[in-house]
């Protein structure tokens, strides 16, 4: 299910929509959290015209607070053994239709660093921002998020999880959807090479994975072909093509005794030149 | 004269869905919709109008009504009431509200402000009531900003659910030209009605399609639901016909 990867220890959870499934989005979060029994525990803002008050962003900050304080007090309560308040912020395209940007970074960071809330969710749909400086605004968001789901297409999505020791990991996920149920499944290198055989061939990188830069991968024809390639390097070290090939001929005349034998070569070693009297 | 443009649509019955959104394409004229929703409002007894008047000035609406079978001026001022920016504006030329800016409203404040009004004044007396907006790429021409076009839209989406029986239906032109606009206004409400253009070209027969799509309301948690029908529309000089796809096609 999708809750397993998205509930986490990450704090800030971002959602690129690119289905235009702006109108579920809260609907899909709090489905989300529901499957992982923490539908209870969730605080939003209110929608529409109500976010063009400063004094609702405040108020939910307070309400995490008081309601957390209320929790710590009442140990029979089943929530205190998990800290803080799941918050749903509004979709971004909302946000900005009242809100500057620097309001909503400022806003997101004050969320992130509340002890009383135990992770933020926003929305952003590219099909709905019109806002004129858009890209660089969602770009500031991934930037803050330390979850980032991206739904691609309707059967396919990628996850950008950032751990607090500075590891990253980007994975693509293959997704069936139906009205109640979100399951998803990891997409692996080999699985693909079966499947999609025609598409192993192609040279160029995948451009469907926006996280890597060149193509690393290896289909099978490519590691084959790496396989058989001798490298310059292995060429020179082999010692067959330096040997001389010779064939006996009928006429030749081998001298069996040694022609070097009278020769007085004397073998000495340094001490013994020490004391030579030529010397 | 538009019954089964209406129906088609789903807009025929008494009760509507709360918002209603009509998106216009480039080079095709919707109008025809928003004077056959009026006219169909207005033989409702007791159902109370609101016509805001951006892209003409009521006078058109008239006329184009006398030519549809029913006469607006019989219910103006009583189940039907008008804000005619177009013919304020023409009378009263740079004093008019909607140029001055009085009490530092702007041009969509001022107009949710009045919308307001006539409904405090109206809504209590009528069984069911409806605001008409024609069109919202009027108020950009007019100065307004993308971003207060929402906002307006958005108020009227918040009239629209505090109050029981009362319809929002909003035109916005040329809305492959502010498709992010479009999309915007078109979440608010459940019912969007496409008016495009004829794909293969101009023919004498047809004059477009409308691509009428509705979510609906048992959406589930992860993906909505819609459903999808075309019609082509063909409008003639007294009434609108309809066609469905394949139906009408060219005579050898």
């Amino acid at each position: 299910m999708l809750s397993n990867l998205i509930v986490t220890n990450q704090k800030v959870v971002l959602i690129i929509d690119q289905l235009n499934r702006d109108r579920i989005a809260l609907k899909f979060i709090t489905s989300l959290l529901s499957e992982q029994g923490e539908g209870n525990d969730i605080k939003t803002l209110p929608i529409g015209t109500q976010l063009k008050h400063v004094a609702n962003f405040d108020a939910l900050l307070n309400d995490c607070a008081n309601s957390a304080s209320n929790q710590q007090s009442n140990p029979t309560d089943p929530i205190t053994t998990k800290t803080g308040y799941n918050v749903i912020l509004p979709t971004l395209a909302d946000l900005l239709c009242y809100q500057t940007p620097a309001f909503i970074f400022d806003y997101l960071n004050k969320l992130r660093q509340s002890e009383h809330v135990r992770r933020v969710f926003l929305w952003a749909s590219p099909m709905h921002l019109q806002h004129p400086d858009a890209d660089y605004i969602l770009a500031g968001c991934e930037y803050m998020a330390e979850l980032v789901l991206r739904l691609e297409t309707d059967s396919t999505l990628s996850l950008i999880s950032r751990k607090p020791a500075g590891g990253v990991t980007n994975k693509r996920y293959k997704c069936q959807v139906s009205k109640t149920e979100f399951n998803v499944k990891p997409v692996t290198e080999g699985a693909d090479t079966t499947s999609s055989p025609v598409t192993t061939t192609q040279e160029t990188p995948d451009i469907s994975d926006p996280g890597r830069t060149f193509k690393i991968e290896l289909d099978e024809d490519e590691v084959v072909a790496r396989n058989a390639l001798t490298l310059p390097y292995e060429r020179t070290s082999e010692t067959e093509e330096g040997n001389i090939i010779y064939t006996p001929d009928a006429n030749d005349d081998f001298d069996e005794e040694d022609p070097d034998e009278d020769l007085l070569i004397k073998m000495c070693s340094h001490s013994d030149r020490q004391y030579k009297p030529w010397l | 004269m538009a019954t089964s443009l209406l129906l088609a649509c789903g807009l025929n019955e008494q009760k509507l869905p709360g918002f209603v959104h009509i998106s216009e394409e480039s080079n095709v004229d919707g109008s025809f919709l928003i004077s056959c929703i009026l006219g169909q409002r207005l033989r409702i007894s007791n159902a109370g109008t609101l016509l805001v008047c951006l892209q003409n000035h009521y006078q058109h609406y008239f006329n184009a009504g006398m030519r549809l079978g029913y006469n607006s001026n019989i219910f103006l001022g009583k189940t039907l009431n008008v804000i005619d920016v177009l013919s304020d504006m023409a009378r009263l030329g740079l004093t008019s509200k909607w140029l001055r800016s009085p009490d530092g409203l702007t041009l969509t404040e001022q107009l949710v402000k009045d919308i307001r009004e006539q409904l405090e004044k109206n809504y209590p007396n009528r069984s069911s009531y409806t605001i008409l907006i024609d069109n919202l790429s009027i108020l950009i021409n007019l100065g307004a900003s993308k971003q207060q076009v929402q906002q307006f839209c958005l108020d009227l989406a918040d009239l629209a659910k505090a109050h029981d029986n009362l319809t929002v239906i909003t035109k916005l032109s040329n809305s492959d030209i502010h498709p992010l606009t479009d999309n915007n206004v078109a979440k608010l409400g459940n019912v969007r009605i496409q008016v495009l253009r004829l794909k293969s070209g101009v023919f004498r027969d047809v004059d477009g399609k409308l691509l009428i799509e509705r979510v609906l309301d048992d959406e589930g948690s992860y993906s909505c639901e819609q459903t999808r029908k075309e019609v082509l529309y063909k409008v003639n000089d007294r009434n609108v016909k309809i066609y469905n796809p394949g139906e009408i096609g060219v005579k050898v």
